[in-house]
């Protein structure tokens, strides 16, 4: 079976000179719920924006269930949520999410239903006529969630998806993530709440410094490096990264 | 069934058309007053003070030029200032995922200045004509120039607004460099009424031509040929397309 997602000597380097990715290798496979851990600056969202062609990268080849990354149809496999939400000020929540899935080449109707769908499925029915500036930061979140998953994308990347969101709904999105999960769709996740990368993730990789630095199931993890918790795994593993000679 | 990616396309210019839609008050009330003001002081107030222009009376000779010029900032500062605001609040990232070409990107973020400047174009023709008497010589010709001017001054939006820091970047570009261009262009004289070297300096303005080229659909007459005003507008429209085309296909200051 073809992997999700296969990244290989993936390098970036920024018009400043910030090297964000240094030879990055990464194989998720298909239906997987991958978790993605580092701290700021790791290089995450810079691997992420890669996979999404949202930055122009410097080397290195990246594939979507076999097809090049810039290529349409591994655009069209792919769902995102980005870390900011990044909603267009002039559009409602339900234009939101038809303009989507128009860009996303749906015919009219289906992008209607699939957005009425999206609407309720993430409680979005009385804000449907609200411009995205005029909503709260949940709704926001709801939005990019809902706005990502429109098209049925059989890649799913979600960049700190529950980032200062209430309790309530961190645990209402991961409901919904899991589902989906079930149904087959590979999540990519990255966060900083080490407890839902622990409740969520099949797989996890650490990332320093524009490398993966280790991979493994949680409890995988925790052997490797001969700690108890996530979090003693996360603060040893970048620890050990930031020492390591450059 | 299989998503085509010409929807995207569709789907884009839709959503540009939609933002000029929902503003109207500013993207095109404001124009088409501003405008119709210049018609009615200049021409009606102050035209009966000045001499026929190529048989012309004044308010009839000022229509195209003026009309060339709300048409030529509609496109540019719609352009411009949309795809600022959607690469200052990144929502621009919606679009450059998605399975769209370049060239479809490109153009249907265009297709909104073109829309909101013919739509300018059109309520100052239907509000000055009658008014002025103005004709339309050339319907041909005048088309041909339309689509011209929207291309030219919609793909220069384009490249300004992927350049633009802020947003007095693009306010800039208008304020400095088109409007005096448009005004020195000939919108309320014939250059050739001015004396060397300033008549053969306006050759060198290339709104001068954008403008000539309008006047000869409106009134069959123009400073110059108008297949040397169509060629020289075409040309510049052809190398800021090529460049608004060379972003999006390179991600250059679309992308970090």
């Amino acid at each position: 079976m073809q992997p999700a997602l296969e990244v290989r000597g993936l390098g970036k380097r920024y018009d400043d000179g910030t090297v964000a990715l240094r030879g990055l290798d990464l194989e998720v496979p298909a239906g997987e719920f991958f978790g993605l851990l580092g701290p700021n600056g790791a290089g995450k969202t810079t691997l992420i924006n890669a996979i999404c062609n949202l930055i122009r990268v410097t080397e290195g080849e990246i594939s979507v269930f076999g097809n090049p990354a810039p290529s349409l149809e591994a655009r069209r496999m792919v769902g995102l949520a980005e870390q900011d939400p990044n909603l267009d000020r002039f559009l409602s929540v339900r234009e939101a999410l038809l303009y989507h899935g128009g860009y996303y080449g749906l015919t009219r109707a289906a992008s209607v239903d699939r957005a009425e769908e999206m609407i309720d499925v993430f409680d979005l029915r009385a804000k449907a006529d609200v411009r995205a500036p005029k909503l709260s930061g949940g709704m926001r979140r709801r939005l990019l969630l809902a706005r990502a998953l429109l098209h049925e994308p059989r890649l799913v990347i979600l960049d700190e998806p529950t980032a200062g969101v209430d309790i309530e709904l961190r645990r209402e999105l991961w409901r919904y993530i899991r589902l989906l999960h079930s149904r087959g769709t590979t999540i990519v996740l990255t966060t900083h709440y080490l407890e839902e990368a622990e409740a969520l993730c099949e797989d996890i990789a650490l990332i320093a410094d524009g490398r993966i630095v280790a991979r493994s199931t949680p409890e995988g993890l925790k052997e490797q490096f001969g700690v108890l918790t996530l979090e003693d795994v996360y603060l040893k593993a970048v620890h050990e990264t930031s020492e390591a000679p450059a | 069934m299989r998503p085509e990616p010409w929807r995207g396309l569709a789907w884009l210019a839709a959503r540009e058309c939609l933002r000029v839609s929902k503003l109207w008050t500013q993207t095109m009330l404001a124009p088409v007053i501003a405008s119709i003001l210049f018609i009615l002081v200049f021409g009606l107030s102050l035209g009966s003070r000045i001499s026929e222009v190529w048989g012309f009376e004044y308010e009839v000779f000022i229509v195209p030029g003026l009309i060339a010029m709300a048409m030529a900032q509609a496109a540019y500062s719609n352009n411009s200032s949309s795809i600022f605001q959607a690469r200052s609040d990144r929502y621009i990232d919606d679009v450059l995922a998605a399975p769209m070409h370049p060239w479809q990107m490109n153009l249907g973020l265009t297709i909104g200045g073109a829309y909101r400047a013919v739509l300018i174009g059109i309520a100052l023709g239907a509000l000055a004509v009658p008014i002025t008497g103005a004709p339309v010589e050339q319907p041909l010709a005048l088309a041909a120039a339309v689509l011209l001017l929207v291309t030219l001054f919609g793909a220069l939006g384009i490249v300004v607004g992927i350049y633009a820091e802020t947003f007095d970047h693009h306010m800039f570009i208008n304020n400095i460099v088109i409007l005096p261009l448009t005004f020195v262009g000939g919108v309320f004289y014939s250059v050739e009424i001015l004396p060397s070297p300033w008549e053969q300096l306006s050759h060198a303005n290339p709104l001068f031509y954008v403008v000539s080229a309008l006047r000869y659909g409106f009134l069959g007459e123009s400073d110059v040929s108008v297949w040397l005003s169509f060629a020289v507008t075409a040309a510049i429209a052809a190398a800021t397309v090529a460049w608004s085309q060379y972003l999006f296909a390179t991600g250059r200051r679309l992308k970090p």
